[in-house]
């Protein structure tokens, strides 16, 4: 069923392609554990966006891009923000003023590329990666498989999109907003065609979003796995310079209302005074109409004091920092609470780490501890499972056990934080899933606003319990125990601010609902036919339709720890994957191959639930069924017909590519597969510093809060992702600017490796060296360190990572 | 020793190859316990008394999965089963014939704060119970029935149709015993049951004073005799279940005997099993969650009964079960028999009588069915005299409840999160919860109101118990396990407390907690029950919102939801010790005369023995 990529991409010349779902096989009518979810979901759809759930297309090792998107779309306020800014009165405004030079119609999609978008940004135009990577490569093979594999969250990814309505994000509507494209509008494109759509459920490719990520931060450009933590850093950065640009551009528009609070220049200041002045006046300023661009920090932002003392004078100097996230340090068998508690220890500056005291000039030893002063309304909290090990001269995933409850509160805050007890409710966990930091997969789990908890894996989302959150605490796999859930952890911690009176209410709805679907599960216990008690449970309904097949199959983690397009997953070949199949085929078990019984279970047990969930909503439901498969059966029809279309052109696209490969060595995904097998895995490989950083807090507060903040460009703001104003120390072995180290990885974790992916990672890791390319350029820079080193390093690191580019694209 | 030398691998079965499918058709090998004796500083507790050493380290073998259930290798890291919940060991522990109750002297005395409470002393100097089992330690013992007998009510008490089923026997009589025969069983529930050879021999030459110990390790129950020289290792008896995993178990303390022993079974797939082990004999109830098919989170024994027990289930209800009657489908009596919740007061509380032991109908279980919360019932735990029952759920809510009456007197709420586990002080007065917020609470029951918050854990809390033999009428000793693999003890004095921050906060107003968002009351509780521990003097104990509702006290109240107190004006208690004793998160602790045991989530059972030279005045020996 590859081929709807095909399909999406012939019918491409349709800005916003609705995909019709294609069912072949006997199992087509079943409603996926998310459209049984949405069942009883009836009138209009909200116009806030909190009823929409779609899934990211994955273009490639995106997963950590689209994991962290989501976690963003569903925190209501950040939603909200980004949708009215600029806000409706302030867009009017402009619209009058501009009204005869500028044309306030939105650029069609597929329009060129601006011309910033560079020859040196590998990102192809927009017929090519998704498209290339849903078409069929050696067909018998490739039917075979998905044959195999109906269950797996591969095939479901596909049929996610298949089913769509798939929303291509390949236009651009700055204009529209008065504001130069930009990741902001792109996310506001992407969360505005979300809602716009008439569909609860579907599929975004975000096509434009990646574009002008990867134009802009070289980072990101590869197909690499990137660290999903450094991608929020620096969404959320680019977000506030997008912002305070428009701000900047329209000097005009903040003059007016402005009741109270200094103007908005005072933001691009330096300064934590300023920075918090600002907020307060900021938040006051949207009662007032004002223009309201600090959002960003009103959310994400708190502030940390970090108090040092030094041993030699006796004198303490403080220093307030802004923070967007906190990334903690993670011991085995903690909590996050405890890592929080560690992260406001009282630590020493000594050696190699002294502090530059002000008072008698010099380094000497000190102590320091570092609590919150200003509580983050949104606290994302970083878990440091990637740590470099000395001895391995590279990074390692920590599988530590971390356990993390459903409310938090901070114990680290100062005497004089405002309201210290604040509560918070975790809302959204990223999973990491994968044996080290340089290869794997990102899915986040999300608590919507009245549909429980989400996974979103990509294109799939699925309603889970929400006793599966608590499922990715961690804990050092087990050898010989083939569960891949090991590999699974959290890795960053979505908090949002509650009440205890949201939280009773909340809890109060959740007995509510237990009790309905208690009398179904309870009629389904009683129906000896019924694989599982839990059949009939609406909620659950997944956890009885996907697993069992799964569970038969022979351990193969990687296969589903790779983001969809790898080449463990044929349904969609990606252009690179020429070079590949027949190198990783050898080694990569044969996915499973179900037995007749399991598959008969399989309906057996989907049957129950559909049963159950007509005695729970009998009437509906056979209404609802009814449409869908009269829907299906006509897309059916559509779908062979275009398929017939489409076929041609798959041939000839893929005598094309054949041809194309050798040449285009500057997109990343061809890159690989230029290399060998080596060479193709090595997109798992990755430049990315930042989880090297072993500085306590991330300081990149931000417009006029973090010292060592220098934004001119986007450029530079990625390069500081990596340069830090920190407090070393707190790892072992971070004590001291050290110099990077180039770090190679081409973890082909191929095989069995679900016995013991660290062990499997660490010898792919060496042989891999070999087709080393990306540098793990690592960075800390001491609390006292003048802003200048920075800079000079900030170079130094871009340019390691552009030759460490070079190399892999010379591989 | 000698078997560790053996097996110097734990004892999981020697085949890695467990998950490969090929179900091993032929008897699995059955391996043995490892006692082992570790030496050295990191095997020593440090405390003012004098040092604790590890004597035992008994390692439980896991079983192998069952040829049915065998566990099929999962390659979806985000495979969305989640399997039924599990638990670390626990254990349950009966001494048959104590020497001595601990802490003579804390039964004793009648101190200012006992006769202010208005409570009658909690536990009687004669008493001849001891060793309760859950609390591992005599504290949690129960005092005679017959000393409360006519004066105090029990759970029953004034419902006609239950009067001919309880009480056959008196005590020595014959006890009443369950009717199957588990090692004959023919039941796919029980998958096989290995008794020692020698058992009826090994129980006839033990001293009554020891003690005997049940614990759960995956799908078997093992029994132990702990204080064996020789044969330690050596299950008295091993049960193992077919599918389902015994998840907590209690014995009944009322009937123990060197002939009898109740032991209840309560079981992640709902189902509950009495088990007289002596007899081998056993009934199976809640069969197939008919009654209530959430998993049991606990159970115990109801204190001087031999029928009834409480099951918690995880769906937030607590059942109340006669052993002796049979399963019938439950139906909610909602309101029917009693006042309780009759619509008229808007109930401040979850809390719902669904049906009550005064209904009339009373042929078969449950015998009464409360509905505490909408989340998880986690643990739960008796007052030292019988008379109140602690509930913890996964709401974060600590209700304190007249199991009796049927009313909830007090509900407190955790700083954040879950509630995980919950125990009295052996005087009644106090009660220690400890969850998700890494913290251990101290909820004064006379006062009804925050103590203080305990820090020192660095991940949640599991487990939570007093040391009856260093508690005396003003200082308390207790101990903490958790989740971070580590054991803590802590002391605390009325003295040194005093009154709490948060009391004096409460009484200089409400301007601390006026500007904290979170303190706004959460009720207005217009029915506040004044219960018999506070029926005059503790109004101004009260927080502010609340004591309104307290002038005009109903019975039919719905109990006092209490606020969370802000971490200013709460007072932070350190731990007198704080060490790792195991490389697993602990599951359980328990404080005996000679040790402090600790259990932990891969089955080692650790017995640290108390300093000989105690400050204990030489009792130990």
């Amino acid at each position: 069923m590859s081929f709807f990529g095909k399909l999406k991409g012939s019918s491409s010349a349709a800005p916003t392609t609705t995909v019709v779902p294609p069912k072949k096989d006997p199992n087509a009518p079943v409603p996926t554990p998310l459209e049984k979810h949405l069942v009883d979901a009836t009138g209009p759809v909200r116009p806030d966006g909190s009823d929409k759930f779609f899934g990211f297309e994955n273009y490639g090792s995106t997963c950590y891009c689209n994991s962290i998107m989501q976690c963003l779309y569903y925190s209501a306020p950040f939603r909200e923000h980004v949708l009215n800014f600029p806000s409706k009165p302030l867009l009017d405004q402009l619209a009058e003023e501009q009204q005869s030079e500028a044309n306030g119609t939105p650029v069609a999609n597929g329009a060129p590329l601006s011309p910033r978008n560079t020859s040196s940004t590998p990102y192809p135009n927009m017929s090519s990666p998704a498209r290339k990577l849903m078409q069929p490569q050696s067909p018998g093979q490739n039917q075979l498989k998905q044959e195999e594999n109906k269950d797996s969250p591969e095939h479901r990814k596909k049929l996610a999109l298949a089913a769509g309505p798939v929303l291509d994000m390949t236009g651009d509507n700055s204009t529209k907003y008065s504001m130069d494209e930009s990741l902001f509008t792109s996310l506001k494109d992407i969360f505005e065609a979300i809602i716009g759509n008439q569909s609860r459920i579907g599929v975004v490719s975000p096509h434009k979003f990646l574009e002008i990520l990867r134009r802009e931060n070289e980072m990101f450009r590869s197909a690499m796995h990137q660290d999903a933590h450094e991608f929020l850093n620096l969404l959320l950065n680019q977000v506030v310079d997008n912002v305070e640009l428009f701000a900047k551009q329209h000097p005009q528009l903040q003059q007016q209302p402005q009741a109270n609070g200094g103007p908005r220049e005072e933001l691009q200041e330096k300064g934590l005074a300023m920075a918090m002045s600002s907020a307060v006046a900021a938040s006051s300023q949207v009662a007032n109409g004002g223009m309201d661009t600090h959002w960003v920090h009103d959310l994400f932002e708190g502030l940390l004091t970090s108090e040092t003392r030094c041993l030699t004078c006796e004198n303490t100097s403080q220093r307030d920092e802004a923070f967007l996230d906190l990334s903690v340090d993670l011991a085995a068998h903690t909590s996050v609470t405890s890592c929080l508690r560690k992260f406001s220890e009282e630590e020493m500056l000594c050696e190699r780490n002294k502090f530059h005291c002000d008072n008698c000039g010099g380094l000497q030893e000190a102590e320091k501890r570092m609590k919150i002063k200003r509580l983050p309304r949104i606290l994302a909290l970083h878990l440091k499972r990637f740590k470099y090990t000395e001895d391995l001269q590279r990074l390692q995933k920590l599988f530590h056990k971390v356990v993390y409850p459903f409310h938090l509160r901070l114990f680290n805050t100062t005497e004089d934080a405002e309201d210290p007890d604040r509560l918070y409710e975790l809302y959204a966990v990223v999973v990491h899933i994968g044996g080290g930091p340089y290869h794997g997969h990102y899915v986040s789990i999300i608590k919507t606003q009245d549909r429980g908890w989400l996974l979103f894996d990509d294109e799939l989302v699925e309603p889970v319990t929400k006793d599966y959150v608590l499922n990715f605490f961690g804990g050092e796999p087990v050898p010989g125990v083939q569960d891949a859930k090991q590999l699974a952890c959290a890795y960053v911690l979505f908090y949002q601010e509650t009440t205890l009176e949201a939280v009773l209410k909340e809890q109060e709805a959740e007995g509510v609902q237990q009790a309905a679907t208690r009398v179904s599960e309870a009629d389904i216990a009683r129906d000896p036919t019924s694989p599982t008690t839990r059949a009939a449970n609406l909620e659950h309904s997944q956890t009885v339709t996907t697993p069992p097949a799964e569970y038969m199959a022979p351990m193969d983690p990687l296969a589903h720890a790779q983001t969809a397009p790898s080449e463990m997953s044929p349904h969609r070949p990606a252009p690179f994957e020429n070079g590949l199949t027949t190198t990783a085929a050898p080694v990569s078990p044969v996915m499973p191959l179900k037995t007749k019984k399991e598959l008969k279970a399989e309906e057996k047990e989907r049957k129950a639930a559909a049963k159950a969930q007509q005695k729970l909503d009998e009437q509906k439901r056979k209404e609802e069924s009814q449409k869908r498969v009269e829907r299906w059966k006509k897309q059916d029809e559509e779908y062979k017909h275009v398929l017939e279309m489409s076929k041609q052109s798959a041939n000839d696209e893929a005598k094309r590519r054949g041809e194309d490969a050798p040449s285009s060595s500057d997109k990343p995904s061809t890159a690989g597969a230029s290399g060998g097998s080596g060479g193709g895995l090595s997109r798992f490989a990755r430049h990315g510093s930042m989880s090297l950083r072993s500085s306590k807090p991330k300081l990149f507060g931000g417009s006029g809060s973090s010292s060592s903040k220098d934004k001119t460009t986007a450029q530079q703001t990625t390069a500081q992702q990596t340069v830090l104003v920190e407090s070393a120390g707190a790892a072992p072995g971070g004590s001291s600017p050290l110099p990077s180290v180039p770090q190679g990885q081409a973890a082909a974790h191929t095989g069995g490796g679900g016995h013991a992916p660290v062990s499997t990672d660490f010898a792919a890791a060496r042989t891999g060296d070999a087709t080393a390319a990306p540098a793990s350029g690592r960075r800390e820079s001491m609390a006292g360190a003048g802003a200048g080193g920075a800079a000079e390093e900030q170079k130094r690191l871009r340019h390691r990572f552009s030759l460490g580019r070079k190399r892999s694209t010379m591989l | 020793m000698n078997f560790a030398l053996t097996f110097a691998l734990p004892p999981r079965y020697p085949n890695g190859n467990l998950y490969t499918g090929v179900s091993g058709g032929g008897g699995l090998l059955e391996t043995n316990n490892i006692l082992e004796h570790p030496t050295g500083p990191e095997y020593q507790l440090v405390v003012g008394e004098g040092t604790y050493l590890l004597r035992d380290d008994l390692h439980l073998a896991t079983p192998p999965p069952h040829p049915s259930d065998a566990p099929q290798p999962n390659n979806n890291p985000l495979a969305t089963t989640i399997g039924p919940p599990t638990a670390g060991t626990k254990l349950s522990i009966a001494v048959i014939a104590p020497r001595k109750p601990p802490a003579q002297s804390l039964f004793r005395t009648q101190t200012v704060q006992s006769t202010r409470s208005g409570m009658p002393p909690s536990i009687q100097e004669e008493t001849q119970s001891s060793g309760k089992s859950d609390g591992g330690s005599i504290a949690n013992g129960f005092i005679a029935g017959s000393y409360y007998s006519g004066q105090v009510p029990a759970f029953g008490d004034g419902n006609p149709a239950l009067q001919p089923a309880p009480v056959k026997g008196k005590k020595g009589e014959q006890r009443a015993k369950p009717k199957n025969n588990i090692i004959k069983s023919n039941s796919s529930f029980v998958s096989r049951v290995i008794p020692h050879e020698s058992l009826q021999k090994r129980l006839q030459e033990r001293s009554p004073e020891g003690l005997l110990a049940f614990a759960n390790i995956n799908r078997a129950l093992i029994w132990l005799d702990l204080s064996s020289e020789t044969a330690k290792t050596e299950n008295m008896t091993k049960v193992l279940f077919t599918k389902a995993h015994a998840v907590c178990h209690d014995i009944n303390e009322f009937t123990k005997a060197a002939t009898h022993l109740d032991v209840i079974l309560g079981f992640n797939s709902g189902d509950i099993i009495w088990y007289e082990c002596i007899s081998q004999k056993y009934a199976r109830l809640n069969k197939n969650g008919i009654i209530n098919a959430a998993p049991v989170s606990k159970i115990l024994w109801m204190p001087n009964k031999e029928n009834f027990f409480l099951a918690a289930h995880m769906d937030g209800s607590v059942v109340a079960y006669d052993k002796e009657k049979e399963d019938a489908e439950f139906v909610a009596e909602e309101g029917t028999e009693n006042g309780h919740s009759n619509g008229a007061v808007k109930p401040a509380t979850k809390f719902r009588v669904l049906k009550s032991i005064q209904s009339r109908n009373q042929k078969t279980n449950p015998v009464a069915f409360w509905k505490i919360s909408n989340m998880k019932v986690n643990n739960m735990a008796f007052s030292p005299d019988g008379q109140l029952l602690a509930i913890v759920c996964d709401d974060g809510t600590l209700t304190i409840m007249d199991y009796i009456r049927e009313r909830v007197l007090d509900v407190f709420r955790s700083y954040y999160g879950a509630i995980i586990c919950v125990t009295w002080s052996p005087d009644g007065r106090y009660v220690l919860t400890g969850g998700q917020d890494d913290l251990v609470s101290i909820w004064s029951i006379v006062d009804s109101a925050l103590v203080a918050r305990c820090v020192g854990h660095e991940s949640w809390i599991t487990d939570v118990k007093f040391d009856p033999w260093r508690c005396d009428e003003r200082n308390y000793r207790f101990g903490s396990v958790g989740e971070d693999c580590r054991l803590l003890l802590w002391d605390f004095s009325v003295g040194m407390l005093g009154r709490s921050k948060a009391l004096s906060a409460r009484n200089r107003g409400t301007s601390v907690s006026s500007s904290m968002p979170l303190d706004r009351k959460v009720s207005r509780a217009s029915a506040a029950e004044v219960s018999r521990l506070r029926s005059n003097s503790s109004l101004t104990t009260q927080p502010d919102g609340i004591s309104d509702g307290q002038t005009a006290p109903q019975e039919d109240g719905e109990g006092v939801l209490h606020s969370v107190e802000p971490r200013a004006s709460t007072a932070v208690l350190p731990p007198v010790m704080s060490k790792q004793v195991d490389n697993h998160p602990l599951s359980w602790l328990g404080f005996e005369e000679r040790c402090i045991i600790t259990s932990c989530k891969d089955g080692h059972i650790r017995e640290w023995d108390r300093p000989k030279e105690g400050a204990d005045d030489g009792t130990q020996r």
